[in-house]
């Protein structure tokens, strides 16, 4: 389909600058920095303008440029990571959240005091396949067959990756409730 | 998967589905399945419950990130005032 330069900028910003900070939220938690996030964020937004041609009207154009994003992310950001990840997914795999706050907390109030930057640094914390699981799914909000397309993974993997993300967290956050006071640790 | 009377699903069947269960990613029987199992369960109730309120949480925590202003706007410019175009538009 042949649009003029005009009509393609309408479009565009019709269509896919509403997505700016699902973008935005993406970069940063891929990218663990905020000045990294922004170049990231910058660049997909260009490519995905330049590629515009290329979107098929009536399709998730947030999926369609989430996938962009990761794209970009692994080819050219993705070696400049220096920030470790420090959680074993693998040793969180047995977590269980219930039996340890059945007593103290069984509705998981404690939740309540944890504020949004404990919580985002947490995420950061999880190994990246993991964290985009994650991020895609719980802040954005998209299916798991979105998430296999934009991940290239099976559905079971995303299951999986989704379901030890969660646990990692829980298991992260409910440390640090018990180090902070906000519940008490049971005791053995 | 192993299933007891048509269309009931175990303590162990249900738990194996909890997040897609939340998530709403199970068929409508299963889902049916699931729901009819949680109001019977004393177990698995709390459970999901509990499962329910941290992925609430966990939303409540991390959707409110928008685009700085700043960024939004060198978006913009760079998408559309691309250099050659006369100033101004």
């Amino acid at each position: 389909m042949f649009l003029s330069v005009e009509d393609r900028r309408h479009a565009f910003e019709a269509e896919a600058l509403p997505h700016l900070d699902s973008v935005y939220r993406v970069a940063l938690r891929l990218a663990r920095d905020a000045t990294q996030a922004e170049d990231l964020m910058q660049e997909t937004m260009l490519k995905a303008f330049r590629a515009w041609h290329q979107y098929q009207p009536g399709t998730n154009v947030r999926a369609w440029l989430l996938t962009i994003l990761r794209n970009t992310f692994i080819n050219e950001y993705r070696r400049r990571q220096n920030r470790p990840e420090v959680v074993d997914v693998a040793a969180i795999d047995d977590f269980s959240l219930s039996p340890l706050v059945e007593e103290a907390d069984p509705a998981g109030r404690f939740f309540d005091q944890i504020v949004d930057e404990t919580v985002l640094r947490a995420i950061d914390a999880l190994p990246e396949e993991f964290r985009e699981t994650l991020v895609l799914s719980d802040v954005e909000g998209l299916s798991y067959g979105e998430i296999a397309a934009i991940t290239e993974v099976p559905l079971g993997t995303v299951k999986s990756r989704l379901f030890r993300a969660r646990k990692a967290l829980q298991g992260q956050l409910y440390g640090y409730a018990v180090e902070m006071g906000y519940i008490k640790r049971r005791s053995a | 998967m192993r299933w007891g009377p048509v269309g009931e699903v175990t303590c162990l069947e249900a738990l194996e589905n909890l997040y897609p269960y939340l998530d709403g990613e199970l068929t409508q029987e299963l889902e049916a399945a699931v729901r009819r199992h949680l109001a019977t369960c004393a177990r698995c109730f709390p459970h999901f419950e509990l499962e329910r309120a941290f992925l609430r949480f966990l939303q409540a925590r991390t959707r409110a990130q928008a685009a700085p202003v700043h960024l939004k706007e060198r978006v913009f410019q760079a998408i559309f005032l691309r250099p050659g175009d006369p100033p101004g538009q």
